[in-house]
This record gives C-alpha cells, structure tokens and sequence, in this order.
C-alpha cells in the first residue's frame, strides 16, 4: 500500500479583483450600498493529484499558472475556496523567494523569528543557528540588516533555515531563481540527502534539466488546470514543445 | 481551516504559540526602538511630559488642583492608562498589514501578532506604574488592601484593549485608511473621557454614556481605590446601582465578541488581504 503525504481533491481558488478601489474606509462610509463589480481570477480551477511519501515531486508550468498559489495552499497560506486538502507531516515551506522575512530586522533575528514560526524551540534554534548560517555562507553579514541583502543572499539564507527545521515534506518554490552555481549545487547535495530520509519534496522550478535529474514525478499546469502528471522526461518534453511553438 | 486537514497541526500548542510570541514581541520592540534608546526613553517619559504639561494648565491655570486633594495622582493615572491604550491599539492597528511579508509566507496563529504587538507596549505600560507608584508615594498615599483590585481591573483593561486592536488590525486589513479613522477617533475619545476632568464635569446623560466604557469604569475603579474622594465617582455611583457594573461588562462581553467574529471571518483571507 502506497502511503500519501499530500492528498489533493478538486481544489479551486480565486481571487477578487475588484474594478474599483473599495478599499479605503471613506468609500465605504459615503457608498455604503454601492455595490462594487468584482472579477474573479481563477487561479486554480479544480485540481486533483496525490504525492507519495519520499516521493519527490516537480511542478511545471508558464508564468502565472498556478504553482505558487497551489503551494500556499498546501502549506496552509491560503485556504481553498472548494475542495479537500490532505497533508500528512510537518511541511516545511519555501515559497515566494523564501520564508518570511523583516527588511529591517537584522539577518540574526530573521533567523530566530523564521524559527520559532517553523516550529523550533529556543534551543533548538540556538543550537542550529551556527549550522544555518555556515551553510549559508552568511557568517560575517548575519548583524546586518536584511534590507542590505542580495536578492540571492535572502534565498541562501531562507532555504538554509527550512531545511533545518523538523518536518516530512518540504515545499520548495523557485529556490533556484537567483542562487549562483555553487550554491545550486550545495542545494542539491542537501535535497539528495533528504530524500534518503525518506522525506517528501514538492518541487517548483524553471530549471528543466534540474527537473528532468531530480524528480520522480512531473506535473505540468496550465492556466490553473493540470494538463498531466508523468515521468520527467515526458512530461518536460511535451511542455517544451507547446512553449517552442507558442515562442 | 475550511478543507484544510494537516494531521500535523491539529490541536492548539500554547508551548508553540508562546514562543511564537515571545520571538515575535522581540522583533516588534527591535523595530520598533532599535536605533534609538532615546526612543524606548521617550516612550516611558512621554506620558509623563503630557502629565506635566496637562498639570500646568488644568492643576494651576484652570486650578482644578483646589476641587480635589490628590489631583496629580488622580490625573497620571488618568495618562498613563489612556497612553496605554492609545498606544497598543495604534501599534496593535498595524499588526497585519505590517507583517504582511510573514502572512504571505508562513502559516501560524494570526492572532500572535496583534497579541505580540501589545507586549512592547506593555512593558512600557510597566514602567509608567512603577513611576505612578513613586509619585502616589510622594503624594503621600498610602497602600490600602483594597489595592489589590488593580491588578484585575488592569487585566480588564488589557482584555478590552486587546479586543479593540484585533478589530482595528483586521480591519485595516480591508480599508487602509483605518489609520486616519482611529487617529481622528482617538483624540475625540480622549477629550470625550474624562481624563484631565473630574467625570462630574459631564452632563448627567453624558456620564451614563461614558461609563458603558470598560475603560471609563476601569479608569474610576482605580482612581476610587487609589485616590481617597469625598464620593467617588464609579459605574456603581454614577447610576444609583450596583447592578450598573453589568453595563461596561456587557460593552467588553459584546467589543470581544465582536473582536473573535471578525478574527475569525478574515483570519484565512489575511494572506491575500495584506
Ligand atoms: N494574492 C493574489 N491576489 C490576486 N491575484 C493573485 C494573487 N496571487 C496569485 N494571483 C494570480 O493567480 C494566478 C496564478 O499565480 P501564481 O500561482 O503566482 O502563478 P505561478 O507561480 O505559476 O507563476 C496569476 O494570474 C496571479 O496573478
Ligand atoms: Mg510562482
């Protein structure tokens, strides 16, 4: 019997775009029963798939295709407007470029605050925090504010702190985007090794060839739609061509 | 959370919430003073300066100081708890939108951050009554056993005050002029309340108003233990009976009520919102 981590079943979920600015207190009080057109974005439209444990998953798909939005709401960011979510394990998640971060706070307590928030105790963060920021490579900026960091920097830092954490299933968006070589392959050593913990790993990227090595399973989505879910090099083949043609 | 099951996360870890919130009020008290002590300084003095200020003109100009004996005494406890309030619900307002790039990135209780929020200014709170207490003592008032209302009237005043700041987060979460609205709101209710006046100032129809607010009551309770009056002027007093305390204890039962409904009808939308 197959054990699942993450049990996805005809989830959708929109968002409000309001035409007019309705946002103010002001507007509110003068229209008070001005009735406001809104426009509903279907980010996602029904989506259905399951993830095993240890399996280690990849998601593709264009620009504003969902992926973000359908990691959020795994990791409990965004609640679905229909359908059912199962998550089994502690998730530890990386999405929009990293885990929450104060610009103004300095690099040392960013990394307290982000572990505490993941569940760390305070020792456990005391303990971790060297490793953290060795891994990172961050040592000598760790008092500086995180307003002063690199785009690239913030990633280095953000990704060390989830894969320090307890957790069953990481949840990685774009971690790949703005790191340099070195530190994409120091991502890869330390993904291989948590995959032979047994953990899962849900994986969004546009790095293909990345994909096509790492991944068990690919899913491809469309405009908020799965298109297919496969093996690797299938899957990335056949968006390959539908993205070449559409170019 | 609708749909959402995490097997993990089920049940409420108050071990997780408290560290959660003791990182997080770390952080708030860090940004909020963190390249100027002379700011946390100013923080505990300011009520103070108005204290002095106020006492110049009300005490001696308007000579109110001649009504009663205790005038000082009665009026800094009217600043500091007012300073207090003030303060939480002004930082408490931002508590969402201010940490948007945490709602967008973590899922945690919602409610630590405006929670979290009002511990910075309740260490500040703490410093004012330790100075409240010198200048009681200086006045020449003496601790009575009746004193040990405080504590519990205070712990009224945090629950409303609270209360308050989570309807003005979650609000400003919708309308982001709620600012401006609470500012405006808020030196309207400061005149409003009698702080720098004794409440007999007020017309009769005006007190009965006034004390429907849990934090008129508690700021009276207070001052009748503290301050000897010839009659002092509580909820009790003000409407002839003892059965009136159930008027400010309603406003707060209904400002939390209020409070939780709104919480909970935003708390899964507070990613998109902010
Ligand atoms: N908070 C939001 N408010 C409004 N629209 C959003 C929000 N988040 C995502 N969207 C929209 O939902 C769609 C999917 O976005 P996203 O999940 O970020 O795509 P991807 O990560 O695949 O690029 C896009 O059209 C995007 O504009
Ligand atoms: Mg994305």
């Amino acid at each position: 019997m197959t054990v699942f981590s993450i049990d996805v079943s005809d989830v959708w979920k929109s968002f409000k775009l309001p035409h007019q600015r309705q946002d103010t207190f002001k507007e509110r009080f003068l229209h008070p029963f001005h009735h406001v057109e809104v426009e509903q974005l279907h980010a996602l439209k029904g989506v259905s798939f399951s993830i095993e444990q240890g399996e280690f998953f990849g998601i593709i798909g264009p620009n504003g295709s969902g992926k973000s939005t359908l990691l959020k709401l795994l990791a409990g960011i965004y609640v679905p407007e229909r359908g059912d979510m199962t998550v089994i394990g502690r998730l530890s998640p990386f999405v929009e470029l990293g885990v929450g971060f104060n610009e103004e706070l300095s690099a040392r307590d960013n990394v307290r605050v982000n572990g505490a928030l993941l569940g760390l105790t305070m020792r456990q963060i005391e303990e971790r925090y060297d490793e953290i920021v060795a891994f990172a490579g961050l040592e000598r900026f760790m008092d500086q504010k995180l307003k002063n960091f690199s785009s690239g920097m913030k990633v280095r830092l953000a990704y060390s702190v989830s894969i320090r954490v307890e957790f069953e299933i990481l949840l990685l968006d774009e971690v790949l985007a703005v790191g340099d070589q070195e530190f994409q392959e120091k991502c890869f050593e330390t993904l291989e090794t948590i995959r032979s913990q047994g953990k899962t790993i849900v994986f969004v990227s546009h790095d293909v060839d990345a994909m096509e090595k790492q991944c068990d399973r690919v899913m491809r989505l469309y405009r908020g739609e799965i298109v297919e879910i496969g093996p690797p090099d299938e899957v990335i083949e056949r968006y390959m061509a539908t993205t070449h043609s559409m170019g | 959370m609708p749909g959402t099951r995490n097997a993990a996360s089920e049940g409420v870890d108050l071990a997780y919430i408290g560290r959660v919130l003791r990182v997080v009020s770390v952080a708030d008290f860090k940004l909020k003073y963190a390249d100027s002590s002379l700011g946390y300084a100013w923080s505990v003095a300011k009520p103070l300066a108005y204290f002095a200020v106020l006492y110049a003109v009300f005490g001696r100009f308007f000579r109110l100081n001649l009504g009663f004996k205790h005038y000082p005494a009665y009026l800094l406890i009217g600043i500091v708890l007012w300073t207090f309030f003030l303060d939480t619900t002004n930082l408490g307002l931002w508590s969402f939108v201010g940490n948007s790039s945490l709602l967008k990135k973590l899922a945690f209780p919602r409610i630590v951050l405006p929670m979290a929020a009002s511990m910075t200014t309740l260490l500040t709170f703490a410093v004012n009554l330790i100075v409240l207490a010198i200048l009681i003592a200086i006045d020449g008032l003496r601790p009575a056993l009746s004193w040990l209302f405080v504590p519990l009237l205070l712990l009224e005043l945090y629950v409303f005050t609270l209360a308050i700041s989570v309807i003005l987060a979650t609000l400003h979460a919708r309308m982001r002029d709620i600012g401006q609205v609470w500012e405006l709101a808020g030196q309207l209710l400061f005149y409003a309340t009698p702080i720098i006046y004794p409440v007999g100032f007020l017309p009769r129809w005006a007190q009965y108003i006034a004390f429907a607010n849990p934090f008129v009551q508690v700021l009276q309770d207070i001052r009748a233990v503290i301050v000897p009056q010839r009659e002092a002027m509580t909820v009790a007093v003000v409407y002839g009976s003892e059965a009136a305390r159930a008027v400010p204890l309603a406003t707060l039962t209904i400002m939390l009520m209020i409070a939780w409904w709104i919480f909970k009808r935003d708390e899964p939308y507070l990613a998109e919102l902010t």
